[in-house]
Formats: structure tokens, C-alpha cells, sequence
């Protein structure tokens, strides 16, 4: 079989245990595991120290307090803790009804039974991906000696590359910073509660500001105070089991007319190691969301913005095309049903 | 319950039939027909339930008392030569019980006796990523892939060759990959010729040329292979493998680890998939065995995902070259094909393939002049061997496409172009193999119906098409893999006094239904349910030799053999229930678990009875049955042999397809197939064997590449199934398997092959409706979104220019103005 | 050599159990090489197949991907827990077996399992796309998918049947 390292396994019953039991040199959390074990099975240590593998795992599986969904009106936001699944998380009714863009993202994710098992903590939290990276010991050795993330010094894809431009993969994380969801970490230092948005950086090794020690405990999402109209894109070659080749959250508010575009938010993401939100789509606010402008406008600016790597087994030139048309068909779509 | 369910569908109104059939003098044979008991009906496998609740233990299931477990060391090079190898520091861990490496198997073997090229574990040089160069025993797979880690290899890396041309041109030693080749790298070559084929594409209204490139795929079984290997006290090696042919691995066992072959017995466990991934020794099967004997213990390995695409032998890649000459009226006039066949590091069944890729073109279409000229390169690659339609997947892709351009440029319909070509029954092929049944027209007709072709012909709108594509394949090879004049298949069959049947068979059952085929048989001679009889197949010590699961050669041949032992019996046993009754032996048939007077049907004794009386008559019920093919159906040229069956199956498939203009994506709608089996002895499995062979084709089509990559070393693009994409649930199209039957007189009871014929035609009916959908042709596979998208920029620029008609024209006006 | 085994209790098919394996062990080789319930199947080990999917808690989950600790304390469900500890055979491995929807039968245990949870949550017949997508992690590589298809279809009509026959019985 493929064989997992040896390492230890912890599993407090509090975040303040979880927190402690990080202490200790290597820690890492383990969550539903699907991200996590491929990995270690590959022999994938620690972002930072790649080479590295972790002694011990502590795992988030008693902590019964990250596991609900809740509708905070007062707060105007739905809190999602972290252990919840995203099976729970797609088929939530308030979900559905609130936030589609994440009920499909969270839907969209893998297969059905990894989503009974993945965690939306653990797929904010999901490592960088990329073709060179995500294969066994022997073959990254085969390939001479690994890379950046691994075990090597070169990189695959940006040749003489001195920064690991992985992939961001996850389906969620894209719809959640559209969504200007906030990420809600626990630490040594206590805990803080940051936009997603900024939870991510460019670097492929190290690819989101969680600092030493932390784990994450929440999801924040505003509840939309308005008309919103969301739509999350997924392309892969087959329908299920496979990791997004193209992905795109849109989030279009809409004025009180339900017509006209008050705010449109659209990050795109398996580029580099972060998402991107699109800029300079200012032009757009104002107009009827039916304009057929719109949607070029947006899938224009998402081509014009977004240069999809080789890091990802698929064609990037492909891959970027097809940002534009599946951005443009969505939007034309949304218009079509809004109607 | 189960089984009262399973007699109730099977048996149906079987009985009846065969009371009515009161006073009927005819032949056994026309007995058989009318009374049919079992033949053809749907029946629940013998061996499925059991799978299915979690009892049936398949290799890895498999537990020995004080078993070691076995890690195999292999190659980060494409290509180098071993300079040393120390294995000190991983021997002396504790926990390590032995270490093996290629000087412990330096006999060479080969799945083909011509071409013995490679060796267990590499002795000299590994010839590319994943090959095995030592292995050792452990107590466990962590303590092993720990020692495996302190095995030190020095090696001398040497250039690496990915290309097969440029493989092909190489003719110093160094760069000679294969460490056994005396003719560089050029693995096997095969030119032959049949007719005049200049004289034909001379005298040829249309000549179309092609060229055409097919990339490689494998297998994906979903169980990897496992083998375990135990000594016992009296010095006998058992060896349990997820072989599909234990034989052929019993004699290379023997001869690689120079043991007599009586000092070792085979057993394939139940398999979970095959499709020509496990037909010949692999390097885990020398590897237990040795380590067994070097440690006295039990010792089991099992691959890991990525090892079994190293392991590999799938599809070879081919660039096939094809000049097919056309009457103004659609007759086929020639088919001149070069074809270069990437053949990996090496032999395999290449030699065979390497013929296949030619032999297999010349059905089921007539024609009248032939050239082939087929060239294997060794490659640094794994291995390419037989998958699922061996060696004639790829060819049938260039010449089924050849055919739709030639009907479009004759402006005929491609069904009626290939209707006018068809084989019949009792025609020779150009290459001189005799075709016993053909149920081909029948078979165009039928999807020709079911999928509403003629209607959609003309209205399909731009960016939907249909595309049709035909194809025939072997029931069996009419020479076994080496040459010997005994049986090609041999059955025995015991029955008890309790009424039952006891089945030994050496045949391997892959998942494709062999066991459950030889109880259908027996049930139906016999008259007893398929509850009642046991097969046990696949133990070179309890049954007789089998050559294996390949060239879909069991229904054929060791149906054969079975009919004939099962017939035996039933003659025995009628006789002795005759006697009893005082009546001719034509009078009593066996049906329902019952010996039954035809002209007097309340007249019966259960089954047990009867057996019982004939066991009195002649003591222990048992019979042998024997197959060998007829020598008479092949050409008397070097390599006629090579192709040749006793009955070739025929198949056509109809695609309709969808084709998404801005993204490429091509969406497979349905696929209509319809086969000639020649007779479905159990309708619900030749279903289930048409469906799982057009679906392999439509993910090979669309999908699936096994490939390794050049610019990195030649490491395997993605040794994984997240990476290797096989088409899930939501991927895949309806399919929509049709029967067709036109027995064949070299069949049991006319039955043909139907596990690999369906494959071949579903990808070039999917390319054709591709054109039809959306006027551009796909000469390569597989079809990916972008490179239909880049053709139809290509298209739309010819357009632009005025060098072709715009497609469809009508339609995209239409849909332009609306 | 592995670390130290740690005791590990759960219930597998209905019954407690006590298992001791390293902290690095899957469920699947818990279940596989220390309670011999073999019909979990293992084809990649890293959640691409299905092949070893099991439910925890009457949820279809990988085996591969789960640590056994995870296993700790929860209600474990194998092929074995659906027809043989049973008693018999499930209507779903009935239907399996009529429309011969197992060939080699490797991928079979993980597709009754996803299966099963699908039946159970619809409790009633269920549509050919709801089967897809429910069984869209679980690759079979022999049928096509089409038996399987039609005999979880027919599966659910059978069990629905009996479902409103017991109701009615029960009155
Ligand atoms: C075959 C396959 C296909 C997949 N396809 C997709 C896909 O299409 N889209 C997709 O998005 N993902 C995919 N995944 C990845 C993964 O299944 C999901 O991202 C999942 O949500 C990860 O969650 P988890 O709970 O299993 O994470 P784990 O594996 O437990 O953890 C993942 C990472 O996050 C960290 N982590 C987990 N929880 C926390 C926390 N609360 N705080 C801080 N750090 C944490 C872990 O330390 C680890 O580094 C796929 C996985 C597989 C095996
Ligand atoms: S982007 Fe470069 S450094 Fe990063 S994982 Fe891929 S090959 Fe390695
Ligand atoms: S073995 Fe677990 S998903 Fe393949
Ligand atoms: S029946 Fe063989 S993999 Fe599904």
C-alpha cells in the first residue's frame, strides 16, 4: 500500500487544547484528512519545511465546537465553523438559500464521499498544488530530486524560478472571498478574525498568513443585504473526483430594482498560490445586469487579469480561454434566469 | 432465495419447450436448439454473490501464518547501467529477511518464447522509470520501504530515447535499450502483401490519405497486482497471483527460477480486472517466489497504484500512415498502412501486436489488395503489451476514419459505404483467413435503427452529430503462444451422486463471467441449475491447462472443451435413465433438475437419481473435454497464423455527440452498439461485456493517456487514478448494447467472443460524429477540448479562405438569423 | 519497525470492538489486515477510487483516508455489515446479482456502501441521475456503469415496495 509516515496523534477535546497541543515542534492539524494523508503518503512534510514530516498530528476530530452552521442575524453574518463538511455545508438549507455560490463550490469539491470528510476548515487550509509536487517520493526523485516544495531547489514550472507558484485549489476559497467572508484563527497570541481575503499570499510553500501555532475555528459570511445574484464556476475534465482546472466565483449585488449592478465581486482561482479578485470592473456597477456588456465586460477583464500556470496538469493557454467563457456563459445565464 | 430466484429466471418456461417436444426423432443438435433450458437467458453469476458480501478473498485477501511482506527498489532513470548495487546496510535492519536483485534471475523470459528480453529484476542496465532492480523481504511494508531507502545503486545514466523514430535510427550498442536486442532498437518488423496494392490505388477513383496518431492507454483494473509465494515442507512453491494466465506464469516461474514445473503450482484467486494487465509474469511474481524459497516464509507483495503503471502493458501508441483506395461507388479497392508501434523497454506480446496491427484490418470489410508494414520500437517506457482489443484498437480508429472521409467525398452514406464492403459469411479475407459466420450487416442494420440515424443524418443542427464505425475482432488465436499440438483447452467434469456438478477448468475467470459461462453450459447438458455446479478454475494443481484470459479465446475454445465433457456425461447419463425406463435414449432429455420422458413428460426422476443410475452403470462420473482449433482457416505465409481464429465477432457502433464550439468539450450523448457474439449463452453478462468495452473505448477517446514525459526525464505524466482521468459515473454516456447472433459453426452452440470486439469501433464512431457535428476531423486521440478547438480554428480559417464549404451551412444560418 | 500499537474501540457492523494498530494506520488496514473484513477494498489508497468506501456513522467515507484513531468511539460499516453479518443479502446485493451488475467485483463492496446510504436517505425509488451523482467517487473500471445503474434503480423500487408493505403491515 502506499504507506504513511509514523507519527503521533493527539486529539484534544477544546480549540484552547488544540492551540497547546501545536506547541509542539512540527504539529499540524488534521482535520478530515483527504488533503492532509494523500499528502503525507507522498511524503509531502510541512509547507515551510517540505522535506520535513510532521511527528505529530493533532486532530480536530473531538473538538465538537467547530461543527456548526449558524445564522447570527445580529451580527448579519452565518457562521460556519470549521469542522463542518462540505456535504453539511452544500446541502445546508441556509446555505442554499443565501449563499448558492458556496452551496455549489462546497458541492462541487471532489466526490461524495470525500465531501463527507472534508471539512471546510481543512479546504480553506488546503495546501498548494501543483503537477511536479503532488506524486510520490520515488517519482518526484525520478524527476530529479524534486523541487521548491519538496525536496529539491528548481522549480518545474517557472524554470530558475526562485518562488513555488503551486496552485490554489481549493473550490471554496475563491466563492468565500467573493462572499468577503472573514477567516477566524485561534492561536497562541489568541484568536483573530481576518478577511479571507487576506488570508492568502503569494508563495506556493507557505501560501497563507496563518501564523505558527494557529488553527482555524470559523467561517464568517455577511448575509447579503440585498438583491445578490452568485454563481461559482467549476471546470475539470471529468465531473467528479478531480481537482478545478478552472474556477471562478461572481458575486453581483443588485440595487433595490433588482436589475441594476450596486457591487460585483469576481476572484479567480488555480492560477498561482492565491486566488485573484478581478479589478477594474468599476464600469460595470450601474449597469442592468441583463446587459449583454456585462458579461463581456467581466469575462474580459477576467482574461485580460488572469494567466493560468503549467503547474496543474492542463493546458494553461487552454485554461485561460476558457476563464473567459465560462465566465461570460455564467453571467449571461444568471441574467437569463433572473428574469 | 437467491438461488430459487435465479432457477426461476433461468429456467422460465424451459420445461414446457422441452415436454411439447413429444416424438421428435431429430439430432442432438436440433434437440439442443428447440430445448435450450439455459442458453441465452440472463443468470446470476456463481461466483458474484460472494464477491459482493465480502467473503471472496482476491489475492490481497490472502493471509499466510508468519507471512513477510515484499518491496521491489526501482529505477529513477529511464536509462542507465547498474554499476553496483549494495544491499549490506538494508540486510542487516532488523526486521529484513532477505534481498534479491537481478544476478538472483538471470534467465531471461518472455511472455512469447521468440522473445525472451527481460529479466525479473534488471541484471545490467534499467531501461526506464519504475523498472525493478532488487526487492527484498521484510516483516512488514514500512520495515521493507525503510531498507529499501538503505540499498545504495550506483549508476551510469545513459540517454534516454522517447521518441520511437528516433529510437529506430539509433544502431550503436549504447544506444540500444533493450539489453537482449540484436537489431537495435527495433523491437519487431513485419511487411506483408497481399495483392497488388499499387496496382489498385492506381486504378482507384479516390485514394485518401491519412495519418494518425494513437496515444497510449492502459488498463486501470481497479485491484492492483498481488502475489503471494509459499514453500511448503515438501518443497513445493505455491504461488497465488492476480494472474489472467496462470499457465503461461507457471511455465516462466519454472523456467526462470529453474525449477521443475511440478514443484509448482499456480493459483489465480479471484481477480478484481484484468483487461490484458495481468497476461504475463511480472517482475512480483519471480520476486515472492524467490524470496520465499531464499527465506522459507510465506512472502506476499502488493503494488502500490503508481507501481502497476510501470507494470503497464497497455495500448501502445501507434502512428499509423494509411493510403485506402475507393471505386466512384464506394467499393473498397486497397489499404496500404505504415504504422510505428512505441513498444516501451520491452517485447511483451509486441511480436503479436506488431502482427495484429496489420492482420486484424481485413474484416469486416472485403477487399482486394493489402500492405502492411509495422514497425515495434524499444523505448525507455514502460512496457506496452495487450489491452482489451490488442493490437487492432488503434489501426481500427485510422481506417474506420478513412472510411467516413471517403464517403464523404463520394457523397454517400457512410452506412451504406460500409454495407457495400461488408464481409459475408464463408468469404476469405484478402490475407486468406476464412470467416466462418458473419453477423456484420446485421449489425449496421441495428444501429442503423436504434439510434434513428437516417433522421438524424439530415437534422442534427451544427455542433450535434452522429457517426457510425464498424469493427470485427478473434474468438481465440488458432495457435497457442507456443507451439505444441496438445488441446488449446481442456475441461473436466465430475457429477455426484447428490445430483451435482463439479467443474475444473484452468480457465481464468477476469471478472468477464468464464466460471459462470462453463456452469451455463454444463446446466444446460446436464438439466441442473447453475447452483448446483462448482467450477474450479485456475489451479494449475486440481485443473487442467489453461492458456489464459486473452485474445477472448475462453468462451470459444474452453466452451468447446466443455460442451464436449458435458456432453459425454449427458449420453451416459440419458443411457442409464433410458434403460430404466425401458425407452430409447433420444427419448429422455435432462432439464429443471430433472432426467424427463419427451413423449411422456410426467414421467421424470430428479437429477440425483439419474446420476445415481448412470454411476451404477459406469462407476465415477467424470469426463475430459477437449478443444484444438481447425489448422485450415489461415494462409500458408509467415505469420498467417497470427490473427487466425476460429470465429471472429463482428461489432458496429453509432455515437452521437455533442460538441461544444467554444470550449471544445465534446459531450458523448448515447452510444448504440450492437455485436455478433454468435450466441449469448447468458445475455446479461455478453451485455455487461459490451457496455464495459464501449466505455473503456468512449474514456480512451476522450480522456485517458498514459504517457511518460520527455522533457522531465521521462517520468510517468500522473502514475495515479486522480491523474490516469478514467470517466466516472457522471461521465459517462447511455449505452445502449444490442445482441446480434449469427452462430458460428466453430462456437459452442455457436457462441463468438464479446469481451473485446465491442471496444474497437465506439472511438472512430465517436471521431465520425465528431465531423458530423461539427466538420472537423480528429486524427489524434485522445480528443481533448482544445485540440477540437484548435481544428476548428483551422477549419474556420479554410472557410475564410474559400477552401471548404462552410459545415452544415443551413443551420448556422438559420440559428444566426434567429 | 511501527511504533507502539494504541487500543482503539468502535463498533464495526453493529458489534464493539476492541483493535489495537499504530497511530499511522488507515481504517482500511484496521479493517483489512487486523479484522480480516476483507471486503473493503483497496485500488489507489489515496481517495481517488472508492474502492474502500465504508461508512462511519452510516456516512460513506474512505478507509483509505481515515486514520483508524478517527475511527475511535463511531459506528463502522463494511460490505460484510450489509448482507453477511446481516443475516443474508441486502436487496441492493439481490439486484446486483439479477442484473449481473458486479463482473470482477472490486469495485462492488465500495458501490453498495455509497449506495445504500443513497436508498436510505431517499426512502424511496430513486432516479438514474441521483444514482450517478451519488456514486460519482466510486470508479468500476468492468461494467460501463449501466447494471449497476439499473440495479440500485431496481433495488430501490424493491425496497420501497417493501417499505410500504411493512408500513402496512404494522396498521
Ligand atoms: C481525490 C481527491 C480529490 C479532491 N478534489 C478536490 C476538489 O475538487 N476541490 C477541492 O477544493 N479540494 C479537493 N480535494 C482536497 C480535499 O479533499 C478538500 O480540500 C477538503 O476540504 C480538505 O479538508 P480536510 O478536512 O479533509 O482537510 P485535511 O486534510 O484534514 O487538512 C488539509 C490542510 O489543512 C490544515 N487544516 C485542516 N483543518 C484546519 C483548521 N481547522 N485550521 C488550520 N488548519 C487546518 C491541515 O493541517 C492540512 O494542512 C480533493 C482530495 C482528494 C483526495
Ligand atoms: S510550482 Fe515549482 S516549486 Fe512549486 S511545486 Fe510546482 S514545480 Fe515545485
Ligand atoms: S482505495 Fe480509497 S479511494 Fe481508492
Ligand atoms: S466490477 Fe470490476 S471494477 Fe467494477
Amino acid at each position: 500500500m502506499l504507506r504513511l509516515p509514523q507519527f503521533e496523534v493527539v486529539a484534544p477535546e477544546s480549540v484552547a487544547d488544540v492551540v497547546t497541543a501545536l506547541q509542539r515542534p512540527g504539529a499540524r492539524v488534521i482535520a478530515g484528512g483527504t488533503d492532509i494523508l494523500p499528502n503525507l503518503k507522498h511524503h509531502l512534510g510541512t509547507p515551510q519545511h517540505p522535506a520535513e514530516l510532521p511527528p505529530v498530528l493533532v486532530s480536530l476530530s473531538r473538538v465538537t465546537a467547530l461543527r456548526g452552521v449558524a445564522l447570527d442575524e445580529a451580527a448579519g453574518v452565518l457562521r460556519i465553523g470549521a469542522g463542518v463538511t462540505l456535504s453539511q455545508l452544500s446541502e445546508h438549507p441556509e446555505v442554499q438559500r443565501r449563499f448558492p455560490s458556496l452551496s455549489q463550490s462546497a458541492g462541487a469539491v471532489a466526490s461524495p464521499p470525500i465531501r463527507n470528510m472534508g471539512t471546510i476548515g481543512g479546504n480553506v487550509n488546503l495546501d498548494t498544488r501543483c503537477r511536479y509536487v503532488n506524486q510520490t517520493h520515488f517519482w518526484r526523485e525520478a524527476l530529479g530530486g524534486g523541487c521548491l516544495k519538496s525536496e529539491g531547489n528548481v522549480c518545474h514550472v517557472v524554470p530558475g524560478g526562485r518562488n513555488c507558484v503551486a496552485a490554489m485549489s481549493s473550490d471554496n476559497v475563491p466563492v468565500l472571498i467573493s462572499l468577503d467572508a472573514t477567516i477566524v484563527q485561534a492561536g497562541p497570541e489568541g484568536v483573530r478574525e481576518l478577511p479571507i481575503e487576506e488570508f492568502y499570499k503569494a508563495d506556493g510553500l507557505a501560501h497563507t498568513n496563518a501564523k505558527p501555532g494557529e488553527v482555524t475555528t470559523e467561517l464568517r459570511v455577511p448575509l447579503p443585504k440585498g438583491p445578490r445574484r452568485s454563481h461559482y464556476i467549476k471546470w475539470s475534465v471529468r465531473k467528479s473526483i478531480d481537482f478545478p482546472l478552472v474556477s471562478v466565483a461572481l458575486r453581483f449585488d443588485l440595487g433595490e430594482d433588482e436589475a441594476t449592478v450596486a457591487a460585483v465581486k469576481v476572484v479567480v482561482g488555480v492560477l498561482g498560490s492565491k486566488p485573484r479578485t478581478l479589478s477594474k470592473l468599476d464600469d460595470v456597477v450601474g449597469k442592468k445586469f441583463g446587459d449583454p456588456a456585462v458579461a463581456r465586460m467581466v469575462s474580459d477583464a477576467a482574461y485580460a487579469q488572469c494567466k493560468p500556470l503549467e503547474n496543474v496538469p492542463y493546458e494553461a493557454a487552454y485554461r485561460r480561454d476558457m476563464i473567459r467563457v465560462y465566465t461570460r456563459r455564467a453571467i449571461e445565464a444568471l441574467a437569463a434566469s433572473a428574469e | 432465495m437467491a438461488s430459487d430466484d435465479a432457477e426461476r429466471e433461468a429456467t422460465g418456461d424451459g420445461i414446457g419447450e422441452a415436454s411439447a417436444a413429444v416424438g421428435d426423432e431429430a439430432s442432438e443438435q436440433a434437440e439442443r436448439d428447440r430445448v435450450a433450458w439455459q442458453l441465452g437467458k440472463s443468470h446470476r453469476k456463481v461466483d458474484a454473490m460472494e464477491r459482493m458480501r465480502g467473503v471472496t478473498r482476491y489475492t490481497d485477501d490472502l493471509k499466510l501464518p508468519g507471512m513477510l511482506h515484499a518491496k521491489i527498489l526501482r529505477s529513477p532513470h529511464a536509462h542507465a547501467r547498474i554499476k553496483s548495487i549494495d544491499s549490506s546496510a538494508a540486510l542487516a535492519m532488523p526486521g529484513v529477511f532477505a534481498v534479491v536483485t537481478g544476478q538472483d534471475f538471470k534467465i531471461p523470459y518472455g511472455i512469447i518464447p521468440w522473445t525472451p528480453d527481460e529479466n525479473a529484476l534488471a541484471v545490467d542496465k534499467v531501461c526506464h522509470v519504475g523498472d525493478g532492480l532488487a526487492a527484498l523481504a521484510a516483516v512488514d511494508e514500512d520495515t521493507a520501504n525503510a531498507a529499501l531507502r538503505a540499498i545504495k545503486v550506483e549508476y551510469d545514466v545513459l540517454k534516454p530515447y522517447f521518441d520511437p523514430e528516433e529510437a529506430l535510427k539509433v544502431r550503436d550498442r549504447e544506444g540500444t535499450i533493450n539489453p537482449y536486442s540484436r537489431k537495435g532498437n527495433v523491437s519487431k518488423h513485419v511487411l506483408l502483401e497481399f495483392g497488388d496494392i499499387e496496382a489498385e490505388l492506381a486504378r482507384a477513383d479516390l485514394v485518401i490519405e491519412g495519418e494518425y496518431f494513437f496515444e497510449g492507454t492502459t488498463h486501470g483494473a481497479i485491484e492492483p497486482h498481488c502475489a503471494l509465494a509459499h514453500v511448503d515442507g515438501g518443497g513445493v512453491l505455491t504461488v497465488w497471483s492476480a494472474t489472467q494466465v496462470s499457465h503461461y506464469l507457471h511455465r516462466e516461474l519454472a523456467k526462470v527460477l529453474e525449477l521443475p514445473a511440478h514443484k509448482i503450482r499456480v493459483i489465480q484467486p479471484p481477480l478484481g480486472g484484468a483487461f490484458g494487465g495481468k497476461s504475463e509474469p511480472f517482475d512480483l511474481e519471480f520476486v515472492v517466489a524467490k524470496l520465499a524459497m531464499k527465506t522459507g516464509r510465506p512472502v506476499k507483495l502488493l503494488y502500490t497504484r503508481e507501481e502497476v503503471f510501470y507494470a503497464h502493458r497497455g495500448r501502445h501508441p501507434m502512428k499509423m500512415r494509411h493510403r485506402t483506395g475507393f471505386t466512384r461507388d464506394g467499393g473498397l479497392l486497397g489499404v496500404d498502412a505504415r504504422t510505428i508501434l512505441d513498444g516501451g523497454a520491452y517485447s511483451s506480446f509486441g511480436l503479436v501486436t506488431t502482427y495484429y496491427s496489420g492482420q486484424l484490418m481485413c474484416s469486416p470489410y472485403i477487399f482486394p489488395a493489402y500492405r502492411f508494414d509495422s514497425t515495434r520500437a524499444y523505448t525507455n517506457k514502460p512496457a506496452c503489451g495487450p489491452k482489451r482489443g490488442h493490437g487492432s484498437v488503434q489501426p481500427r480508429f485510422a481506417m474506420e476514419i478513412q472510411l467516413d472521409k471517403a464517403s464523404v467525398a463520394l457523397g454517400l452514406d457512410p452506412i451504406e459505404l460500409r454495407r457495400r464492403n461488408a464481409i459475408k459469411a464463408g468469404e476469405k479475407t484478402v490475407n486468406e483467413f476464412q470467416v466462418g459466420s458473419s453477423g456484420f450487416l446485421e449489425c449496421l442494420e441495428k444501429v442503423e435503427r436504434s439510434s434513428g440515424w437516417v433522421a438524424k443524418r439530415r437534422e442534427l443542427p451544427y455542433g450535434r452529430g452522429i457517426g457510425i464505425a464498424g469493427s470485427t475482432y478473434i474468438s481465440g488465436t488458432n495457435y497457442p503462444i507456443y507451439p505444441n499440438e496438445m488441446p488449446q483447452a481442456a475441461v473436466q467434469i465430475c457429477l455426484d451422486r447428490s445430483g451435482r456438478a463439479r467443474v475444473f477448468s484452468g480457465a481464468n475467470d477476469i471478472g468477464q463471467g468464464s466460471n459462470t459461462m462453463l456452469a451455463v453450459i454444463v446446466s444446460e447438458e446436464l438439466g441442473i441449475p447453475l447452483e448446483d455446479i462448482r467450477v474450479l478454475s485456475a489451479d494449475t494443481d486440481l485443473c487442467p491447462v489453461d492458456l489464459g484470459a486473452y485474445s477472448s479465446r475462453i468462451t470459444l475454445m474452453v466452451g468447446n472443451a466443455c460442451l464436449d465433457a458435458a456432453q459425454r456425461l449427458r449420453r451416459k447419463v440419458c443411457e442409464s435413465v433410458a434403460k430404466r425406463w425401458g425407452v430409447s435414449r433420444k427419448r429422455v432429455t435432462l432439464a429443471g433438475r430433472m432426467a424427463i420422458d419427451r413423449e411422456d413428460p410426467a414421467r421424470h426422476v430428479d437429477s440425483a437419481q439419474a446420476f445415481q443410475w448412470a454411476e451404477a452403470d459406469h462407476g465415477l462420473l467424470g469426463e475430459t473435454g477437449s478443444y484444438n482449433t481447425p489448422k485450415d482457416r489461415h494462409g500458408e505465409y509467415r505469420g498467417g497464423t497470427i490473427g487466425a481464429s476460429p470465429a471472429y465477432s463482428f461489432t458496429a457502433h453509432v455515437a452521437e455527440v455533442e460538441v461544444d464550439a467554444e470550449t471544445g468539450l465534446v459531450e458523448v450523448k448515447t452510444i448504440w452498439i450492437a455485436h455478433d457474439c454468435g450466441k449469448a449463452l447468458s445475455r446479461k453478462i455478453v451485455e455487461g461485456q459490451i457496455e464495459g468495452s464501449t466505455y473503456m473505448g468512449f474514456g480512451e477517446a476522450l480522456m485517458e493517456r498514459h504517457a511518460v514525459d520527455p522533457a522531465h526525464r521521462g517520468v510517468h505524466v500522473g502514475p495515479s487514478f486522480l491523474d490516469y482521468r478514467m470517466p466516472t459515473f457522471l461521465d459517462t454516456p447511455d449505452l445502449e448494447a444490442m445482441i446480434v447472433e449469427a452462430p458460428d459453426a466453430n462456437g459452442p452452440y455457436g457462441a463468438k467472443e464479446a469481451g473485446e470486439g465491442p471496444l474497437h469501433s465506439s472511438i472512430p464512431a465517436i471521431a465520425n460524429a465528431i465531423y458530423d457535428a461539427v466538420g472537423i476531423r480528429l486524427d489524434r486521440l485522445p480528443f481533448s477540448p482544445q485540440t477540437v478547438l484548435a481544428a476548428l480554428r483551422q477549419r474556420e480559417e479554410r472557410e475564410r479562405a474559400g477552401q471548404l464549404a462552410p459545415h452544415k451551412p443551413a443551420d448556422r444560418e438559420s440559428r444566426r438569423s434567429a | 519497525m511501527s511504533p507502539a500499537a494504541i487500543m482503539l474501540s468502535m463498533t464495526v457492523n453493529g458489534e464493539p470492538v476492541q483493535v489495537a494498530a499504530p497511530p499511522h494506520w488507515t481504517l482500511l488496514e484496521v479493517l483489512r489486515y487486523r479484522l480480516d473484513l476483507i471486503g473493503s477494498k483497496q485500488g489507489c489508497d489515496k481517495g481517488d477510487c472508492g474502492a474502500c468506501t465504508v461508512q462511519i456513522d452510516g456516512v460513506p467515507q474512505l478507509a483509505c483516508l481515515t486514520l483508524a484513531i478517527h475511527a475511535e468511539g463511531r459506528a463502522v460499516t463494511t460490505v460484510e455489515g450489509l448482507g453477511l453479518l446481516a443475516g443474508g443479502v441486502h436487496p441492493l446485493q439481490d439486484a446486483f446479482d439479477r442484473h449481473t451488475a458486479a463482473q470482477c467485483g472490486f469495485c462492488t463492496p465500495g458501490i453498495l456502501l455509497s449506495a445504500e446510504a443513497l436508498l436510505r436517505k431517499r426512502g424511496r425509488e430513486v432516479s438514474r441521475a441521483e444514482v450517478c451523482e451519488a456514486l460519482a467517487g466510486n470508479l468500476c473500471r468492468c461494467t460501463g456503469y449501466t447494471k449497476i445503474i439499473d440495479a440500485v434503480v431496481d433495488a430501490s423500487r424493491v425496497m420501497a415496495g417493501a417499505n410500504t408493505q411493512e408500513a402496512g403491515r404494522g396498521e
